[in-house]
């Protein structure tokens, strides 16, 4: 079967940091509805990948485009369209949980930001903690902060890196369910990640990163 | 350092030579002096003991004796003596010559400035104590001694002293500094800096006996009026000198010295009284008290090496945002880049010690017109802006300093810069309307230049003071792989050095023209390119980045374009 037009599509690309190269030649298709999760052993290249992917790193060789477009951290039309959770997210230090993802909303220009932020919130389980400020959250209460700070906008592609970090048993279940449903509902996603349960119930293509690039699963 | 400590560096093996020692026996199985023994009581500790240790094993990590880091430094060291020893005679021949001033503008200056020093002095002392502690222990001590069976107070006793003594020195050198230049005699100097030493000891003193409580209310209080006192006397001192007040009183009181005698043996009084009462509540500190202290020192330190201004700043709105902890949501309003703008102007409410920064600096401008140095009001009012601006462009700064945050927002990175900046764009027009009569001399010589250039000194001034507060809060980090500097000091990064003049070196570009005397318009179109470059309009790194890869794909094409040359084929003959 001919796949769609690809939403985010890398290649040949690499990364050097130094004399270590971490990847070379990574090509990627992914279309509107699929899912990728990218596997491997500490040190494989996934979070530098998803780095190059978004913007923060500059690949040494290839391209990363997004709807045909180059990636540039700095591109207004890349920031639409991807929602990113990886390492480098910083929070306002004065602003609320709930005032942070009420400005998110009304800066993508959410048609009702009172109720995509009161729904993002219950979802995430973060309404009790709605008036605190990031630096009172614990480090699990800050990942679904984030999450929701992917939720909240409007986007085409979503980059998650090992998105079910310091989660507790639940809250990867519900992050499972969450990213199945926003894939069947035409989402591209690629994530980095160790848990098999997430991948298995997310991905509809695995991709073991390691000395070369080898596909493990392709629905 | 002790000869225990230069046997210990002799003896201690280098690298180099355990490489060296290749054939190493088998390793040998320490011999155990220490069980566990749930049954029997542990052993008494002495914490003198134990610093002991920690100290002689500090020193057994140094690679290098006192003598030799002297011996690599005394480039540097001899320009500390030398330029302490002119700094000195400066100051010596500058309190002669103010002592001989006898005018009623240098009699009353002569008593309010060292005034306002010391009760500077003394709220900046609380308010140092407060943040820090003042008692502290670093994360390792909080860890790993105050799990043992110690006893606390002896632990942190000494660590008493320090801050004592540091806020006890730099308040009287620095009050002694003031008051000679002022002019007064070497007897007013000495009553008057030892209020300052002895009063901000005592009330270090005072605030480590409220930390073993854990309050700050009374701490707080205190240094507000302290602050708001200090401000008072400035502002006295601006009024006497434009000549709003009749300085004849103030200048009688000049023999007030013995006042501030008595409020050194009070501070001395309170300090002793104070150290005892601390001394008997050392052991009730709560270990997490002590250690934030502690890693807040630590954090500092490490923007201090890499004199990094703004993550310090960083580290302490963090800190004061963690004691907050909790804030009452306020609904946003608009879309797109005005939910932005609309956040900033909410922010305001919850900051309003901010405003108080941003009123002290408006008084700079009346107060340099004041002292008759108008044609430097510029550059002065303009870095006195600088610092009242900062606290304003919290959200510039935190979508500055990572990538991270500026990615989710669907705008251009210029877009966003431009959107931050505008309250704080607002407040400094205000700030420049509000200035507008110092700049046309109300205080120095009753308005005698044009409303028109007065305002157009004030508002460009204002717009240095704006850019060089936006330069200081999206400076980038020291970049530690661009090639080095030599400096006397060792190879240092560029940007190491530029660190300490950001936010100097913009209000000094803008203003340079009003200073030279050129057209203020000189100053406008400086003032625009600066803003135009600030706000990001041009990225350097994409640029270069699009620059390299052009590079690579020229080469490509050439490579390409060779190979293909290689496969014509040749007519035979």
């Amino acid at each position: 079967m001919a796949r769609k037009t690809p939403v985010l599509k890398v290649t040949n690309l690499k990364k050097a940091f130094g004399p270590v190269v971490i990847v070379d030649g990574f090509s990627l298709d992914v279309a509107a509805g699929e899912a990728v999760a990218l596997t491997g052993r500490n040190g494989a290249g996934k979070s530098t990948v998803l780095r190059c992917l978004v913007g923060a790193d500059r690949p040494d060789e290839g391209t990363v485009e997004v709807n045909g477009t180059r990636v540039s951290e700095t591109s207004p039309e890349v920031r639409r369209d991807v929602a990113t959770v990886i390492d480098d997210l910083d929070f306002f230090p004065d602003l609320s949980v709930v005032e942070h993802l009420d400005l998110l909303a009304r800066a993508h220009g959410v048609p009702d930001p009172d109720a995509a932020v009161d729904e993002v919130l219950h979802e995430v389980q973060l309404v009790p903690q709605s008036g605190q400020l990031p630096s009172t959250l614990s480090s699990g209460q800050l990942r679904r902060l984030a999450l929701a700070t992917a939720f909240i906008r409007p986007r085409k592609l979503l980059v998650l890196d090992e998105p079910e970090q310091r989660l507790d048993t639940e809250g990867v279940e519900w992050l499972a369910d969450r990213l199945a449903a926003e894939r069947q509902r035409g989402l591209a996603i690629v994530m980095a990640s160790h848990d098999p349960t997430l991948v298995q119930k997310v991905a509809t293509r695995v991709i073991r990163l390691g000395d070369r690039a080898e596909v493990l699963a392709d629905e | 350092m002790s000869k225990k400590s230069r046997k210990l560096i002799r003896s201690t093996p280098l690298a180099d030579e355990i490489a060296a020692e290749g054939d190493l026996d088998a390793p040998v199985e320490p011999e155990r002096t220490f069980f566990f023994l749930p049954e029997q009581p542990p052993l008494d500790v002495d914490e003198g003991e134990l610093h002991a240790l920690m100290k002689l094993w500090r020193h057994g990590r140094a690679t290098r004796t006192i003598g030799q880091v002297v011996q690599d430094s005394y480039v540097m060291l001899f320009s500390v003596v030398m330029i302490g020893a002119m700094i000195i005679s400066v100051v010596l021949r500058a309190q002669a010559g103010m002592a001989g001033c006898t005018t009623e503008d240098c009699a009353s200056g002569r008593l309010l400035v060292p005034t306002a020093m010391v009760l500077a002095c003394y709220a900046v002392a609380l308010g140092v104590a407060r943040l820090f502690g003042p008692v502290l222990a670093s994360a390792a001590e909080g860890f790993w001694l105050m799990d043992a069976p110690i006893s606390r107070r002896r632990l942190l006793r000494g660590r008493l002293v320090l801050p004592l003594l540091l806020s006890f020195l730099v308040a009287g050198l620095a009050t002694a500094l003031v008051a000679a230049l002022s002019g007064l005699g070497w007897l007013q100097v000495l009553a008057w800096s030892g209020a300052a030493a002895f009063g901000s000891a005592g009330l270090v003193s005072f605030a480590a006996a409220e930390q073993t409580r854990e309050r700050v209310v009374v701490v707080k209080a205190l240094q507000a009026v302290f602050a708001a006192a200090a401000l008072a006397v400035l502002l006295l001192v601006v009024s006497v000198a434009a000549g709003w007040l009749p300085v004849a009183v103030l200048a009688e009181a000049g023999t007030i010295a013995w006042v501030f005698a008595v409020v050194a043996a009070l501070g001395l009084v309170g300090m002793v009284v104070m150290l005892r009462l601390t001394l008997s509540r050392l052991e009730e500190i709560r270990r997490a008290r002590l250690v934030s202290g502690g890693s807040l020192v630590a954090g500092m330190q490490g923007a201090m090496f890499a004199l990094d201004f703004g993550l310090i700043r960083d580290i302490l709105v963090e800190r004061r945002m963690a004691e907050k902890g909790h804030v009452r949501p306020t609904r946003g309003r608009g879309l797109g880049l005005g939910a932005l703008v609309w956040r900033d102007v909410e922010r305001l409410k919850r900051q309003p010690s901010a405003f108080l920064g941003l009123g002290m600096s408006l008084f700079v401008p009346y107060a340099v017109d004041a002292l008759r140095m108008s044609p430097l009001n510029p550059l002065i009012s303009g870095l006195a802006l600088v610092a009242g601006l900062v606290p304003f462009l919290g959200s510039l700064r935190v979508l500055s300093r990572t990538g991270g945050l500026a990615r989710t927002f669907p705008f251009k990175t210029a877009q966003l810069r431009t959107a931050t900046m505008a309250v704080p764009a607002a407040l400094a027009l205000v700030w420049g309307l509000a200035a507008t009569p110092a700049f046309v001399g109300i205080a120095s010589s009753g308005a005698d230049r044009s409303l028109v250039n007065g305002l157009s000194a004030a508002l460009i001034t204002a717009l240095a003071g704006l850019m060089g507060a936006v330069r200081w809060v999206t400076a980038k980090k020291v970049d530690y792989q661009t090639p080095m500097m030599a400096t006397s000091s060792g190879a240092l990064p560029p940007g190491l050095i530029f660190n300490l003049f950001r936010g100097l070196d913009m209000v000094a570009l803008i203003t340079a023209p009003l200073i030279l005397q050129l057209p203020a318009y000189w100053s406008l179109v400086i003032g625009l390119v600066v803003f135009w470059a600030l706000r990001g309009s041009f990225n350097m790194s994409d640029l270069q980045a699009e620059q390299e890869q052009a590079r690579r794909e020229l080469a490509a094409a050439k490579e390409g374009r060779a190979a293909e040359k290689q496969k014509i084929p040749r007519p035979g003959r």
